[in-house]
């Protein structure tokens, strides 16, 4: 009988030990590395009828990047750095500036429906402005109390794209989802989105744009 | 009396962990009716055999079936808080939930389902939503340590939460609930027992949704989100002697924190236990768990299911049971286990594993009459820390015709787990929470006095507790590293005295309260940076009464807080500055009703938040109420319409 007993708990344990040694299913996750970008900047260029899409890493806070929606560049300087030559909109994690442009939002949440808003009349546009206590450059310091920030130009209105509630911790992100259409200070127009603010992996700071430029309205 | 403890032992084999009672139906109502209050229940996370609560030197506190009923809770940390002093379940950051339980956190208190430990933590505790209370048969608590036979994490006290037993040929439950914020719960249970093979399948669902507090404090929004359970016991007696229980379980959580992000919660569980009697006087147990609990991000924009943590664990068990003379038990027992982990708290979301071993040995003695004493002592080895730690316990109790007097040496543990030493993780760009490969393992020694007295329907107990913790493993900021790195601290001793009373009258009335009065000691001059509430009292008074085909249940049901003055550093990583911050006294009280027709069909209606209490500022441990609600539930055991 002790011997059944064996012979039928091992039968048991050796079916459940096939369940692999490191866990089970996995599969039924998606994989991250399969939608890993690896390349930044314009991923896909805009054609006039369909959006094209940035993608940029704003992890750090001591960094800007520039887009240049003329020549398909981006370009990551320090904080401190002058910026280059020529840029229209740059990116500081979730903060966006413009190059004396200005920004409206629509009630668009995609490009094919942006022919529906009716565009509104010229002051709605929002233009940068100066400051002091939005840019961030260095978190650790909360430890001691206060935030570093770097001086800059900053453009409420295309920073509502995502709207960080930093009373409770982690912070709540609700993205916007919406088009925002900016006048380039030579009078053209350019539309953007935030399609998303992670990577493959859920990690934040990871910011893909849909543009187009130039846009027609 | 003496014949009832013989018996039990002799039919120990077959109770072990009371999964497998061999006792029928009838003949447990017998034992149960001869004792008139629940101290008659068999309990045996004490000491992993079967004992009469009564019986047992260690004092085990018992949440019946009934007593949940009586509840209306829908999962663990409701239940506890409604049922016991001295447990609080409030939030950590981004609103995990975690434990106080008399001073020990979640890491401290060991969940055991069926007697298996589980995988997985966050923050420090473990996943408390996989704990709900379908089907659930009896919640055993031991409080003060229990390493000698349950190993790590056995600091503070061990909570087994135990599947009922089938006793009816068939049974098919579907129950529902509905309560404020659109909270739903559905559940259901479809068990038979034929022959030698008995099964039992168990399903809920529950969902909430988002809301806004009152007012403002350390968190605004309570989120909402859904649950999924299902569970499966299938056991076979596949001789007289030979008993074989095979399980598996699913359960999933969502939570719906972030507008773009989902965080899912999942586990597979599964296990096959062996059961073998050789003889009155011997049995054997050997069992193989499997437990996985994973974590992941379902970010909305992408319809992508990212996991970023995984902790696996495969066990595997024997344990011995020996009676000499009738009645000593000698219990051998040890285990093996692979603990996986892989977090994203790890570098470049690695992954670490860790084998554990261990051994243990207890002694049950009955040399004099009315005098038990149990002394065991256990050794395990963790392979990643390359420690041992060997635990002790030295259990006594006396008994006088109504009184029963318990001493209790027990010692705790707590092994330094793969997170806390291995992980390297950026805290939102903030500071970052380094590993310590070199710690210490957590230890504490509890020192246990208690006096019961019971007569007839009337049972009241008091006792006295004193825990000398040692090398408490936390988080403290490190210069060097400019960061944040687990470290073993100082000695800390907490002490406290645990009253309760119950009553009940041959007319249906019934009342239990419990008080407990918690303190830390800490080193004068130091600050009191513990927030374990001084006092705190729960209280229930109910009454059932019962006519030919309808029974009407009331229960209230109300627990007290004391305020709490805390010193909290105003800096986390400097530790000269702190500052006085007083949590407020809260009280919280709940009236269920239950109106059952012909044993077959339930209608609850609860009232929770009485009094209705709003806190003024929603502190982390303030209750998440946005004052009175209400809720309406109804069960309905199909077989009770056949039954005669």
């Amino acid at each position: 009988m002790a011997t059944n007993f064996s012979t039928y708990l091992t039968a048991g344990v050796a079916a459940m030990l096939l369940s692999a040694c490191n866990g089970i299913l996995g599969n039924i996750y998606d994989e991250p590395a399969a939608d890993a970008v690896s390349e930044y900047g314009f991923v896909t260029e805009a054609t006039t009828t369909s959006p094209g899409s940035i993608y940029i890493d704003a992890t750090n806070y001591t960094v800007w990047t520039y887009i240049d929606f003329k020549s398909m560049t981006t370009t990551a300087l320090d904080v401190n750095a002058p910026a280059p030559g020529s840029w229209d909109i740059a990116i500081h994690r979730y903060d966006a500036k413009t190059n004396g442009g200005e920004v409206m939002e629509t009630g668009a949440t995609s490009f094919y429906s942006l022919a529906n808003v009716v565009t509104p009349a010229g002051s709605d546009y929002i233009s940068d402005i100066w400051t002091e206590t939005t840019i961030v450059t260095d978190m650790s310091t909360m430890m001691n109390g206060y935030l570093s920030y770097a001086g800059s130009f900053y453009n409420p209105e295309l920073s509502k794209w995502l709207n960080v509630d930093k009373s409770s911790m982690p912070p709540i992100y609700t993205p916007s989802n919406k088009v925002y259409v900016i006048r380039l200070s030579d009078g053209t127009l350019a539309g953007v989105r935030l399609a998303n603010y992670m990577d493959a992996l859920g990690v934040k700071g990871y910011m893909t744009i849909e543009y187009m430029y130039p846009l027609k309205l | 009396m003496r014949r009832t403890f013989l018996s039990l032992v002799l039919l120990s084999p077959s109770l072990i962990f009371a999964q497998s009672s061999s006792l029928t139906k009838a003949q447990i109502d017998s034992i149960e009716k001869s004792w008139e209050v629940e101290l008659n229940t068999v309990v045996v996370t004490g000491t992993r055999t079967p004992k009469l609560l009564k019986d047992s030197p260690i004092l085990t506190r018992i949440i019946s079936e009934t007593d949940i009923r009586k509840t209306d809770a829908t999962n663990i940390s409701d239940l506890l808080q409604l049922e016991l002093p001295g447990i609080e379940f409030s939030y950590s950051m981004n609103q995990q939930v975690s434990l106080n339980m008399q001073g020990f956190g979640g890491n401290s208190v060991l969940f055991l389902v069926d007697g298996e430990r589980l995988a997985g933590e966050t923050l420090d505790n473990v996943d408390y939503n996989r704990l709900n209370l379908n089907n659930v048969g009896r919640i055993e608590i031991v409080k003060g340590g229990a390493s000698s036979l349950y190993g790590s994490n056995a600091v503070g006290g061990v909570v087994n939460i135990i599947s009922r037993e089938e006793t009816n040929p068939w049974r098919v439950n579907v129950n529902a609930r509905y309560g404020a914020h659109n909270e739903q719960r559905y559940g259901g249970v479809v068990s038979f027992k034929t022959g030698r093979i008995s099964s039992a399948t168990t399903m809920q669902y529950t969902s909430v949704d988002s809301y806004d507090m009152k007012n403002e404090g350390d968190y605004n929004r309570f989120y909402g989100g859904h649950n999924w359970n299902v569970k499966e016991r299938l056991t076979v007696n596949v001789t007289d002697k030979m008993k074989l229980i095979g399980r598996a379980g699913y359960y999933f959580r969502q939570r719906n924190a972030q507008a773009a992000s989902r965080d899912r919660y999942r586990d597979f569980s599964g296990g096959l236990r062996g059961l073998y009697t050789f003889s009155d006087e011997d049995n054997l147990e050997v069992s193989y768990n499997f437990d996985q609990y994973d974590k992941s991000d379902y970010i909305t924009i992408t319809s992508k299911d990212v996991r970023k943590y995984s902790n696996v664990q495969h066990g595997a068990r024997a344990l011995y049971n020996h009676t000499f003379a009738k009645r000593h038990i000698l219990t051998l027992g040890g285990d093996v286990m692979r603990d996986y982990l892989q977090t994203y708290q790890f570098t470049d979301n690695g992954n670490k594993r860790q084998i554990t071993a261990d051994g243990f040995a207890q002694f049950d003695m009955n040399f004099v009459r009315n005098f038990n004493i149990i002394a065991g002592m256990r050794y395990d080895y963790f392979s990643e820390a390359k420690m041992s730690h060997a635990s002790s316990r030295l259990s006594m109790m006396y008994k006088l015709p109504r009184v029963a007097l318990r001493g209790s040496y027990s010692g705790g543990f707590r092994a330094p787990t793969l997170k806390e030493m291995y992980m390297d993780f950026d805290m939102a760009g903030i500071f970052m929470i380094y590993g310590n490969p070199d710690l210490k393992p957590e230890t504490s020694h509890n020192f246990q006095l208690s006096a019961e007295y019971t007569r007839r329907l009337f049972n009241f107990n008091i006792g006295t507790f004193c825990n000398r913790v040692s090398d408490r493993i936390t988080t403290g900021w490190s210069q060097a590293l400019k960061g944040q790195v687990y470290t073993n601290i100082d000695d800390v001793t907490i002490s406290g005295v645990d009253a309760n009373m119950s009553w009940r009258t041959d007319c249906g009335f019934g009342t239990r309260l419990s008080y407990m009065f918690t303190y830390e000691k800490v080193k004068k001059g130091q600050p009191y940076t513990s927030s374990t509430r001084p006092h705190t009292a729960t209280l229930r008074l109910d009454y059932t009464k019962r006519w030919k085909n309808y029974e009407l249940m009331a229960a209230l049901n109300g627990r007290f807080l004391s305020k709490v003055k805390v010193d909290e550093y105003t800096s986390v990583s400097s530790y000269e500055e702190t500052q006085r911050v007083t949590y407020p006294s809260y009280m919280i009280w709940k009236l269920n009703m239950r109106h059952s027709f012909r044993e077959g069909f339930d209608l609850t209606m609860a009232v929770d938040n009485l009094l209705n209490y709003v806190p003024e500022y929603y502190y982390n441990n303030s209750p998440t109420t946005n004052g009175t609600t209400f809720s309406i539930g109804m069960s309905v055991d199909i077989d009770g319409f056949f039954r005669k």
